[in-house]
């Protein structure tokens, strides 16, 4: 059974998470905010090794980021685009987590290849005889890709200790799982001869059971799982997004069903934590980000030296 | 020294690499017991596949790739054999994100991975398509070809023992031609981004790689006879090019000609020639000439095929024609259309 401290901290993944949403949107309308999923971010990202791979979902690379151990300013900062950030200023930290905490990012804005590269990760865990894993973030939209196919076909292959998660948030962009995805994406598992499961993914405790068993069934070598956390995008596709294509009824309805408020209920029904407690992981969160935002705001654009015309590539080779 | 073909070559610069390094694994279709496709990894099964570093791979040549950018951050050295160069499309995308992962990390992570291709018009008439030039305008990709099997086993082990991602293209019009002397020193590496001046001349620079090595050196043979002084240069690594020896040729002899087996548009041989006009236009005396394919599919035909590629007799065209301005740079004579 999950201990007090993992639930705690996975509520306070989800509260951080609210609340990047809100500063980061306010500052950005391009941000891809992440309403109405945190259940699944908070579900999969806390508690793993710093050794384990992660490939997130673009929607809350940040709080991955966060989770894997980066600093919340220099990855504010990178955001921003900053040169103290993670990258002098060269690349979308909202999108790229650093790669020094076994984030495996967006290069380009293709999604689909990283699951290889995940994939790739675990393969050289094998290899080098770790129980290390990977653990490949997706979207509904993804599911169609190839990329998807062709890395869980591989994984399962190989029994290589991946956990794909598919953060069904019912939409690509515009388009709906109805007009994008056929059948049932946890159902492709047995396809694949690897266990499969849908869980709710407003529900934290159901996204964290079957994620315990998929790490628990990777570190052991008996090879990869499918997660399909079945959730919805209440945020637009990005935060100025005119959402013309849905109706706002059903955002609402969807918007009742916050998977924070629910947790939230959760713990204090559950005497994990006293209303007292809960309010002050909220205050302490909202803190934490605005003055790190602050910060980062005030730190100094890259120069002509970020440029690097001479860094493209690695210097240096195997001695 | 052991006498080896261009294919040995490679199976033994990989074999070298993989006894020295046992983060060096080999990935790809048929590379198992099968061999690998023309016996690109014939032997390593035997050798190496009990271990689990020769992996046979399903049809999926993006992730085959994708997971040797994966295995490369995790601080593995993969070689992909992609079989044939013509399946490049179905993986540049990887190409592209590993190309830019050293530059968008300030350095935190490396991608020391090698991607083989086959490629190239000759005696296994078909799969010929050379698609290289794509490569090049990929940032953080190296690309390297090949024209000897001395240079093959010397410049895979440099590109196995570099930390970038490198595509690797592997003329099959080459794979089991001659046999040459190749050392068998463990240390013995071709370092990538170094051209090689493989014939000295003074009046023609003929830049050139692999197969169209061999054509420029056959005719550079006919041109000495005809009195003209050829210079051959070999790129070895196409992409970042060894601007310096290339330049230095041209100042020497004045006339450039860049014989390439892709086709003229939007060929890396066009990079040369866009060299030659930026950093040695007052060192030009003719203009620069390009012997290149038309821009068409390779057609199958044998006889359409050699109307396709450049020939011995095209490159000796062009460095005649370029012969015909004098050292002054004025034309001796009309030259014909």
């Amino acid at each position: 059974m999950t201990n007090n401290d993992t639930l705690l901290e996975m509520f306070r993944l989800m509260v951080f998470s609210r609340t990047l949403d809100r500063v980061y949107g306010e500052h950005d309308g391009h941000w891809h905010g992440l309403e109405g999923e945190e259940a699944v971010v908070a579900g999969v990202y806390y508690g793993l090794r710093p050794t384990d791979v992660l490939a997130p979902h673009y929607r809350g690379m940040p709080v991955a980021s966060y989770a894997k151990g980066a600093d919340l300013r220099k990855l504010l900062a990178g955001m921003l685009a900053k040169k103290t950030g993670y990258n002098r200023g060269r690349h979308r930290n909202d999108i790229c987590g650093p790669p020094e905490f076994n984030l495996i990012g967006l290069y380009t804005g293709s999604l689909g290849p990283s699951l290889g590269y995940a994939t790739g990760a675990a393969l050289a865990a094998k290899l080098d005889d770790r129980d290390d894993i990977a653990v490949a973030v997706f979207g509904d939209g993804v599911s169609s890709r190839g990329d998807c196919h062709e890395s869980m076909n591989l994984a399962a292959v190989q029994k290589l200790g991946v956990v794909f998660v598919c953060q069904n948030n019912q939409y690509a962009i515009s388009t709906t799982t109805e007009a994008g995805v056929a059948g049932v994406i946890a159902k492709r598992a047995e396809g694949f001869g690897m266990p499969g499961i849908q869980v709710d993914g407003n529900d934290v405790l159901a996204v964290r059971a079957a994620m315990d068993e998929a790490v628990l069934r990777a570190r052991s070598g008996a090879g990869p799982s499918l997660i399909e956390a079945l959730t919805y995008r209440v945020a637009g596709h990005f935060y100025s997004d005119r959402e013309d294509y849905r109706d706002p009824e059903l955002v609402e309805r969807w918007r009742k069903r916050d998977p924070i408020k629910r947790y939230r209920a959760h713990l204090l029904d559950n005497d994990v934590l006293d209303e007292h407690g809960l309010s002050a992981i909220e205050t302490e969160a909202a803190m934490q980000i605005e003055c790190a935002f602050e910060k980062a705001l005030s730190d100094p654009p890259p120069d002509l030296e970020d440029l690097g015309i001479d860094a493209v590539y690695a210097e240096g080779a195997s001695e | 020294m052991t006498r080896m073909t261009f294919q040995q070559a490679l199976v033994s610069a990989i074999a070298e690499e993989m006894r020295r390094d046992r983060g060096v694994f080999i990935m790809g279709e048929d590379v198992g017991s099968f061999g690998g496709p023309l016996k690109s990894t014939d032997g390593l099964w035997e050798e190496f596949g009990k271990e689990g570093r020769v992996i046979d791979m399903p049809i999926s040549e993006a992730t085959i790739v994708g997971a040797a950018v994966g295995a490369a951050m995790q601080g593995k050295r993969p070689i992909v054999d992609l079989m044939f160069l013509e399946f490049l499309g179905l993986v540049m995308q990887q190409f592209i994100d590993a190309g830019a992962m050293h530059y968008y990390s300030a350095g935190a992570v490396r991608v020391p991975m090698v991607v083989r291709a086959k490629y190239g018009v000759g005696p296994h008439h078909g799969h010929q398509y050379d698609l290289h030039s794509w490569a090049t305008n990929i940032p953080g990709v190296k690309v390297v070809a090949p024209a000897t099997p001395s240079d093959a086993k010397g410049l895979m082990k440099a590109a196995i023992r570099d930390d970038n991602p490198v595509l690797f293209i592997e003329h099959m019009g080459l794979y089991h031609a001659s046999r040459e002397d190749v050392s068998d020193d463990p240390d013995f590496v071709v370092p990538l981004g170094k051209a090689r001046v493989v014939r000295d001349g003074a009046d023609v620079t003929i830049v050139a790689s692999a197969m169209m090595v061999k054509r420029a050196l056959s005719a550079a043979v006919q041109l000495e006879k005809a009195g003209v002084s050829a210079e051959v240069v070999d790129l070895r690594t196409i992409a970042p090019l060894d601007k310096e020896t290339i330049l230095s040729s041209i100042r020497k002899t004045g006339r450039l000609i860049v014989a390439c087996e892709a086709i003229e548009t939007g060929s890396s041989a066009n990079d040369v020639v866009a060299l030659a006009a930026e950093k040695a236009f007052e060192y030009l005396k003719a203009p620069v000439a390009r012997v290149s394919p038309p821009s068409i599919p390779v057609p199958f035909n044998r006889e359409l095929e050699k109307l396709f590629l450049p020939g011995i007799d095209d490159i000796v065209d062009a460095a005649e024609r370029a012969i015909q301005y004098s050292d002054t740079g004025a034309l001796r004579e009309p030259v014909r259309a």
